[in-house]
C-alpha cells in the first residue's frame, strides 16, 4: 500500500482553483518531489497534504487513512512538515526547539515521557546538533537552522514527511548537506518523502519521482531522468532547457536565446 | 531560574506582611505576626479587639484581594502575549477594560444625583467586560483561517466603541458622577471586603490555574499557528480556553476593583527578562510576582498621601511607565 496517496484533490480560493484534480501516490520508503514554476500550486498542494488547508474536492489519505477525519495530534503522529518559512522562536533553546516535535507523543498538560527524550537526543546525535542543544535557536546560521527544523520534523518520527522548499536559502554546500540528509532517512529509515523543489537538477538528483505541477494541473508524473527531459517541462517554464550527463547525474541548465 | 523563583516568592511573603502591618493605625509587626499564627492555632494574640478588627476586617481582605488582582491580571497578560505571539498584548486587548468602564458608567451615572456608587456597579462592569470580549470574538475570532491579527483589529474597533459611548455618557452627566466615575476606572482596592474577596476568589483560583496550565500549550504556538497545529496542537480550542479563561478571570478582578493599568503588561515581561521565553516558567512566577507587585503597589497608594488615597492605577502606572520603557529597551527580541 503507499504511504501517501493524493486522489482527485482539488483546492480553492473562492472561486480560483489552486490546484485542480491532482493524483498521486507515494510508495514507502520513496522520494516524489513537486516542481513547477511559481504559482503553480506546489506549496497549496503540500499545504493540503499536510492537513493545513482544507480540500474542495479529492482525498488525501496516509497508509489508507483519511486525513480529513484526523484531529490535529493525530495527523501530527503520521505526517511531519517542515514548512518553507519557519518561525524561529528567539529565545528558545535547540533541545527544546527539537522537543517540539514530540509534543503529540506527550499531550499538553504532561511532561515528555523518557522515549520522547531519548528519542529527541537520538534525533539532535544523528543531525550533529548535540554541540548546539542548549544554544539559543536565534544563533544558528542558515545551515544550522535549517538542520535543527529537520530535527523537529525527524522527532515526530511519522512515516510520511512533507518539505516545502527546504533549501530556500541555503548555499550550495548546505543545500547538498540538507538534502543528503533527508535522503538518508529514506534510504536507511524507509521514510517516505513529498517535497516541493526549485532547483531542478537536485530535485532531479535526489527524488525517486517528479511530479510537474502547472497553474494548478498535474502536468507529468514520471521517473526523474523521464521528467527533466520531457518536452512539457521546458514549456511548463517557457524557456529551452538542456539536460546535460554529468558523471551518470542530470544536469539541468537554462538556455538564453 | 530557581534563584529567581526564590526571589518573588520572597518578595510576595514580604508584600503580605507589608499589606497587614503598614497602616495609619501603627500596630507592631512582632504583635501582627503573632496574631497571625495565634490565628493558625500556635500561642496568643497581643492584640485588642480594635486592632485585631482592623488587621482582619480592612487590612486582610484588601491585601487578599491585592493578591488575587495583581496574579490575574499578570496571568492574564502573560497568556494574551503568548496566545497573540505578542509582547504589547495586556489583559485588556479585546475590550475588557472598554466594556468595563462602559458597564460602569451606566450603573453611576444613571442614578444622577445618589452620593455612592451603586452597589451593582460591579455586575454591571462584569456583565460589560462579558459582552466587549463576546462581540471582539464574534467579529474576528470564528471563520476557519481567522488570524489572530483579525481579533485583535476587533478588539480595537470594538473598544472603540465602547469608550465612544461611555465617554458620551459621562459628557452627559453630572460634575459628582462623572468624579465617581473616575475614581472607579482608576482602579482602588480601598472597597475590598471578605465578600469581594469570595465573590471573585472562584474566578480567579480556575482562570489562574488554566492560564498556568496552558504554559506548554503556549509555547508550542510560539512557532506560529500552522507549524503548532502540524505539531499536534489543536490551535483553535487551545485559542478559545485560554482567551475565555484569561477574559474571565479579568473581567471579575475589574469588576471588584477596577481598572488596573500596567500589571498586565510589564510583570509577564519583567519575568521574561529574568527566566527566559518559556511560559511554562513565565506564567507560573507571574502569578507570584504580580500578587506581591500589586500589593506593594497598594501599600504605597494607601500611604504616601495618608488618610486620603492615591488611585491604584496612577501608583502602578508611575512604577510601570518607566520600568515598561527600561525594558522596551533592554528587550530580547521575540519571534515576529
Amino acid at each position: 500500500m503507499s504511504s501517501l496517496e493524493v486522489l482527485e484533490l482539488s483546492v480553492h480560493a473562492g472561486a480560483k482553483a489552486l490546484i485542480a484534480d491532482v493524483s498521486l501516490s507515494v510508495d514507502a520508503g520513496t522520494w516524489c518531489t513537486v516542481i513547477g514554476p511559481n504559482g503553480a500550486g506546489k506549496t497549496t498542494l503540500v499545504e493540503t497534504v499536510a492537513g493545513l488547508r482544507r480540500a474542495s474536492h479529492g482525498t488525501v489519505t496516509f497508509s489508507g487513512e483519511s486525513v480529513s477525519t484526523m484531529n490535529e495530534r493525530q495527523r501530527a503522529l503520521r505526517v511531519a512538515v517542515v514548512p518553507q518559512h519557519p518561525i524561529i522562536p528567539f529565545g528558545m533553546s535547540v533541545h527544546d526547539y527539537v522537543a517540539l516535535g514530540r509534543t503529540a507523543y506527550h499531550g499538553l498538560l504532561r511532561a515528555p515521557s523518557s522515549k520522547d527524550r531519548r528519542c529527541v537526543e537520538e534525533v539532535l546525535e544523528r543531525l550533529s546538533l548535540v554541540e548546539f542543544a542548549s544554544r539559543d535557536v536565534a544563533t544558528l546560521s542558515g545551515g544550522e537552522r535549517q538542520r535543527m527544523v529537520l530535527a523537529r520534523a525527524l522527532a515526530q518520527a511519522t512515516t510520511v514527511m512533507v518539505l516545502d522548499e527546504p533549501i530556500t536559502g541555503l548555499d550550495l554546500r548546505h543545500q547538498i548537506a540538507i538534502l543528503e540528509l533527508l535522503q538518508k532517512e529514506v534510504r536507511e529509515c524507509g521514510l517516505t518523502v513529498l517535497a516541493t523543489l526549485h532547483d531542478l537538477t537536485l530535485a532531479g538528483q535526489f527524488a525517486d519521482r517528479l511530479v510537474l505541477l502547472d497553474q494548478g494541473r498535474m502536468v507529468l508524473d514520471g521517473p526523474s531522468g523521464d521528467v527533466v527531459r520531457s518536452r512539457e517541462l521546458a514549456e511548463c517554464y517557457g524557456m529551452d532547457l538542456r539536460v546535460i550527463d554529468v558523471d551518470g547525474a542530470d544536469v539541468v541548465i537554462p538556455v538564453r536565446h | 531560574m530557581a534563584l529567581v523563583a526564590v526571589a518573588i516568592l520572597a518578595a510576595l511573603v514580604v508584600a503580605m506582611v507589608c499589606g497587614l502591618v503598614i497602616g495609619p493605625t501603627s500596630i507592631g509587626t512582632l504583635r501582627v505576626l503573632g496574631d497571625v499564627v495565634s490565628h493558625l492555632g500556635m500561642g496568643h494574640s497581643t492584640l485588642t479587639p480594635t486592632q485585631s478588627e482592623i488587621i482582619w476586617q480592612l487590612r486582610a481582605p484588601r491585601m487578599v484581594l491585592g493578591l488575587l488582582a495583581g496574579a490575574m491580571l499578570a496571568v492574564a497578560g502573560g497568556t494574551y502575549q503568548g496566545v497573540f505571539r505578542n509582547p504589547l498584548a495586556d489583559p485588556y486587548l479585546l475590550g475588557v477594560a472598554a466594556g468595563a468602564g462602559l458597564g460602569a458608567t451606566i450603573a453611576i451615572v444613571d442614578v444622577g444625583g445618589a452620593v455612592v456608587t451603586p452597589s451593582w456597579t460591579p455586575i454591571l462592569a462584569f456583565a460589560g467586560a462579558l459582552l466587549a470580549v463576546a462581540v471582539t470574538w464574534a467579529i474576528g475570532g470564528r471563520g476557519l483561517r481567522s488570524s489572530t491579527a483579525t481579533l485583535i483589529l476587533a478588539g480595537v474597533a470594538v473598544a472603540a466603541l465602547f469608550t465612544s459611548a461611555q465617554t458620551f455618557l459621562q459628557q452627559q452627566s453630572s460634575t459628582t458622577s462623572l468624579a465617581r466615575v473616575y475614581i472607579w476606572l482608576l482602579g482602588s482596592l480601598a472597597s475590598a471586603s471578605w465578600s469581594s474577596v469570595t465573590l471573585v476568589l472562584p474566578y480567579v483560583v480556575v482562570c489562574v490555574v488554566i492560564c498556568v496550565a496552558a504554559g506548554r500549550a503556549l509555547d508550542v504556538m510560539s512557532v506560529g499557528e500552522d507549524e503548532s497545529r502540524s505539531l499536534g496542537l489543536p490551535v483553535r480550542r487551545v485559542r478559545l480556553i485560554v482567551i475565555v479563561a484569561s477574559s474571565l478571570g479579568t473581567a471579575a478582578i475589574v469588576s471588584a476593583v477596577g481598572l488596573i493599568g500596567f500589571v498586565g503588561i510589564i510583570v509577564p515581561h519583567i519575568v521574561r527578562l529574568l527566566v527566559g521565553t518559556s511560559y511554562r516558567r513565565i506564567l507560573p512566577l507571574s502569578v507570584a510576582f504580580g500578587a506581591a507587585f500589586l500589593v506593594f503597589a497598594d501599600t504605597i497608594a494607601r500611604t504616601v498621601l495618608a488618610p486620603s488615597e492615591l488611585p491604584l492605577g496612577v501608583v502602578t502606572a508611575i512604577v510601570g511607565a518607566p520600568v515598561f520603557v527600561i525594558i522596551l529597551s533592554l528587550r530580547r527580541p521575540m519571534a515576529a
